[in-house]
């Protein structure tokens, strides 16, 4: 039924003009019309492809009093409208952001995501540290990998809108940076 | 390339299966007419490869259904002739299934010994029937979840076991999230693994006894094929005859062609003198590669040809997402199960019993007679029997689907309701892109929650049997959802409510106390009609006041002439306050006046008539003096009694914002 599986059939007896018009006719119909039904799928298969990336988008998370003075981080989620497929989710949780408040002019933002594997970034036991728990990579507060971390960078850091932040509102564009290489590639 | 190839064979043996499966020999030689289970073959691996991706793109469940194949229909890529693939070969597969199955009867190919090759045929049917029924229901759209919601329902009525055999089916007591996992995994899984096994036996043992070779013994004999080809698609062309109105000229033209055709190539070969190359015979025979297989891929390319014109100009519908509280009575089957459809309607079948034996018996025994044909075919008269069954079969098939249809064609309330669905499905595909997406609910909610398709029937079941919206060309007042109202209307038409042009009609004397508003109520005996007919107001004051009262409603059909006429605006306030009418007198405008007329401060506003559709009774509107509007919402009476309302808060404001024209539009 396949005719397109021998592409070099060795016909015994009868080697003529008739059965070589025959076998092309038959072998180019045949992948013709293999082809539309593979391709509409693969075209369906590889759209996500062309589709667009998840972007950057610009949240307040808190104002400035709410984080500790102490430059301890503190952890925000971010809610944001998120589409998938057909589904538009009004509020929907894509992430979170590490706050810590420097001084009264300046605010530091990473994304909790662990630059190594995607894993969420937490604060150690003893609070000196980010620490994650998968693969127990460390990073101290400014987000700089310390003793025998395998991450391939330090946490990602977010901008942070200064002109806001004059007016004690942290805002920060979030965004998504790609894991386990060394360059912060978004994503 | 040699050595990997012989390396190759030594393991898997594939050669000489490549070489087992082309170099068939095919007595008598290639034919045209061997093409149809080839043709089969290639619909079933195309149905395999769209059906597999769109698999990858679909979500069973009753949320997601829809919505994913509303994805795959509109957003996805390639979507959208992926689908139409995969619905027309389905459409073009059973044309083809009969066209095998008339080939095999007519060259007796059931005789012994291939018996048991029929008989996997005719299991291979109604699989293929089996899955397009249950591929009708995924998409989870009105026509899908009703029509099949018959068929389950037929199941139902099996004797015995129909209960508990529609429950298994349907996966509970009501149509749900499990009707479709089941059906999804019937039609994706255990019936196509079951078409992948029967084929693979129906292929073995075709091979095992090789082509049924025709082989007349008379000239008559030879062209007994182009007869029996002539009398099938004469009947074809008498059936599209019947059709004629109803349709368009191809569906007429094309077999009266193909009729015209056999019956000229008959009188050719009769004039020849000589018969059809069958009668030519022992001819060379031929070689099933390339010989068959050039003509199996010709007409294989012709089918996909036909499939891609259907996708092309007929598109592939998708009618609004399944509801359950709205019956769809145009649901139709598919067009092979209209004949069965139909059949149920007739006179014979009526009642319980009747129910049982139009949907299993009768089915049942057609399905034997089928089952039976090798049987009955042993003696030379008995393929006679089964050659006619068949066209009498087929026949009949033709015949009641075409009365189907006609009968649907000339039904005003089968096309009133198509329409409507029509519609429907074409606003729920502007609330998803106004909307920008779907809400996690699903797609249904956006339809609730939508004004024009929920205002009308709302108004039609809660307001019309007093209101009237609008008026048909005879002047019978409507109800909104274009019906005529089938008692006179007792209150005022609300169309157009709150517009300049309704408060003028309203402002004059002859329209206030007309049928259209407030003749058939008490008002006609109040103050205001009074006020009316005594103050006689210039049309110039008509105008300033309706201006200005219409710009209280805030409406956005009008405002343009809001924002434009501010001068007008500004001058109709001012008579209402001034001594020669003196409307303040009986109503607040803008907050001061009496109490003894409703309050016109944000008049016709969405607050406004929100809160006067929920309790008209309320001081600030009629107080006593309400005739008989009820209370939509939850009141409080004087007394302090709470009196319970007809709606809930979002009804009526679906009802405002539709009278007030506020919604997504284009």
């Amino acid at each position: 039924m396949n005719e397109s599986l021998s592409s070099e059939p060795i016909e015994p007896d009868d080697p003529e003009r008739r059965q070589f018009l025959e076998k092309t006719v038959s072998i180019v119909l045949g992948g013709a019309m293999v082809s539309v039904p593979v391709g509409a799928g693969i075209a369906t298969l590889l759209a996500p492809l062309s589709s667009d990336k998840g972007g950057s988008l610009k949240v307040r998370l808190a104002s400035i009093e709410d984080l500790p003075s102490d430059g301890t981080p503190k952890l925000y989620q971010v809610v944001a409208e998120k589409k998938d497929a057909w589904t538009k989710y009004p509020n929907k949780p894509i992430g979170s952001v590490f706050l810590r408040r420097i001084d009264e002019s300046k605010v530091v933002a990473f994304n909790s995501s662990c630059p190594h594997a995607g894993c969420s970034v937490d604060i150690d036991s003893d609070g000196s540290a980010f620490f994650c728990p998968c693969h127990a990579s460390s990073f101290d507060f400014d987000g700089i990998t310390q003793g025998k971390s395998v991450s391939p960078r330090g946490l990602d850091e977010l901008e942070v809108d200064p002109d806001l932040l004059d007016k004690g509102e942290v805002w920060v564009t979030f965004v998504k940076f790609k894991a386990g290489v060394a360059d912060k590639v978004e994503v | 390339m040699k050595g990997l190839f012989s390396w190759l064979e030594n393991r898997t043996g594939i050669g000489a299966i490549t070489k087992e499966a082309l170099f068939e020999r095919v007595p008598g030689g290639a034919r045209w007419r061997y093409v149809w289970g080839s043709t089969l073959t290639f619909a079933i691996m195309v149905q395999f490869i769209t059906g597999v991706f769109l698999w990858m793109a679909y979500s069973p469940s009753a949320s997601t259904a829809w919505e994913s194949v509303y994805y795959i229909q509109n957003e996805l890529t390639f979507g959208w002739i992926l689908r139409g693939i995969h619905h027309w070969t389905a459409q073009i597969m059973v044309v083809l299934l009969v066209l095998h199955l008339v080939q095999v009867v007519i060259d007796s190919a059931y005789r012994a010994p291939r018996e048991f090759n029929f008989w996997f045929g005719v299991i291979m049917l109604f699989i293929t029937l089996a899955t397009s029924l249950t591929g009708y229901l995924l998409p989870w759209d009105q026509k899908g979840f009703w029509a099949t919601k018959v068929a389950t329902n037929l199941a139902g009525v099996v004797p015995l076991i129909g209960d508990d055999l529609q429950r298994v089916v349907i996966g509970g007591a009501d149509y749900g999230h499990h009707t479709l996992t089941r059906f999804f995994a019937l039609h994706a899984g255990v019936l196509p693994a079951a078409l992948i096994a029967l084929i693979g036996v129906h292929i073995y043992l075709f091979r095992r006894h090789g082509i049924t070779e025709a082989k007349p013994a008379t000239r008559v004999g030879a062209l007994y094929y182009w007869y029996l080809l002539a009398v099938g698609s004469a009947g074809l062309a008498v059936a599209a005859y019947l059709f004629r109105n109803s349709n368009p000229s191809w569906v007429l033209w094309v077999p009266s062609l193909l009729a015209a055709g056999v019956i000229v190539r008959i009188v050719f070969l009769h004039l020849r003198g000589k018969d059809d190359n069958s009668a030519r015979r022992p001819k060379r025979d031929g070689m099933f590669w390339p010989d068959q297989i050039f003509r199996d891929a010709i007409v294989c390319f012709a089918v996909l040809g036909a499939v891609l014109f259907f996708v092309f100009w007929k598109g592939t519908e998708l009618t609004s997402p399944a509801d359950p509280s709205q019956p769809y009575n145009a649901a139709r089957p598919d067009w092979y199960f209209m004949s069965l459809f139909l059949m149920l309607k007739f006179e014979l079948f009526q009642g319980e019993f009747g129910l049982v034996l139009g949907a299993i018996i009768v089915p049942g025994i057609l399905s034997s007679m089928l089952f039976m044909m090798p049987l009955i075919g042993l003696k030379k008269v008995g393929h006679w029997v089964n050659v006619v069954l068949l066209y009498v079969l087929i026949g009949g098939f033709v015949v009641l689907t075409v009365m189907a249809f006609k009968k649907d064609a000339s039904d005003p309330a089968y096309i009133a309701d198509v329409n409507k669905a029509h519609e429907q499905a074409e606003r729920v595909n502007e609330l998803i892109e106004f909307n920008d997406g779907i809400p996690p609910e699903g797609a249904l909610s956006l339809l609730y929650s939508d004004p024009l398709t929920q205002g009308p029937r709302l108004f039609a079941t809660n307001c019309a049997s007093c209101h009237a919206y609008g008026y048909d060309d005879g002047g019978n007042a409507l109800d909104g959802t274009n019906k005529k109202l089938s008692d006179k209307q007792s209150a005022p038409n609300l169309k157009g409510v709150g517009s300049r042009e309704w408060i003028s009609k309203v402002l004059t004397v002859e329209h206030y106390g007309s049928d259209e508003f407030f003749g058939n109520t008490n008002f006609k005996e109040g103050k205001m009609l009074e006020f009316l007919v005594d103050t006689e107001l210039e049309e110039e004051d008509v105008t300033g006041l309706a201006a200005a009262l219409s710009s209280e409603a805030k409406l956005k059909s009008q405002s343009d002439i809001d924002n434009k006429d501010l001068e007008l605006i500004a001058n109709g306030f001012e008579w209402m306050g001034e001594d020669e009418l003196a409307c303040v007198d009986c109503h607040k405008v803008k907050g001061e006046g009496g109490k003894k007329g409703p309050d016109l401060t944000a008049y016709m506003s969405r607050q406004w008539l929100v809160d006067f559709i929920g309790n008209s009774s309320h001081e600030r509107f009629y107080g006593d003096d309400n005739d008989r509007m009820p209370n939509f919402l939850d009141a409080v009476s004087t007394e302090g009694e709470i009196k319970q309302g007809k709606l809930d808060q979002k009804s009526v404001e679906l009802i405002v914002d539709w009278l007030r024209g506020e919604y997504v539009d284009k």
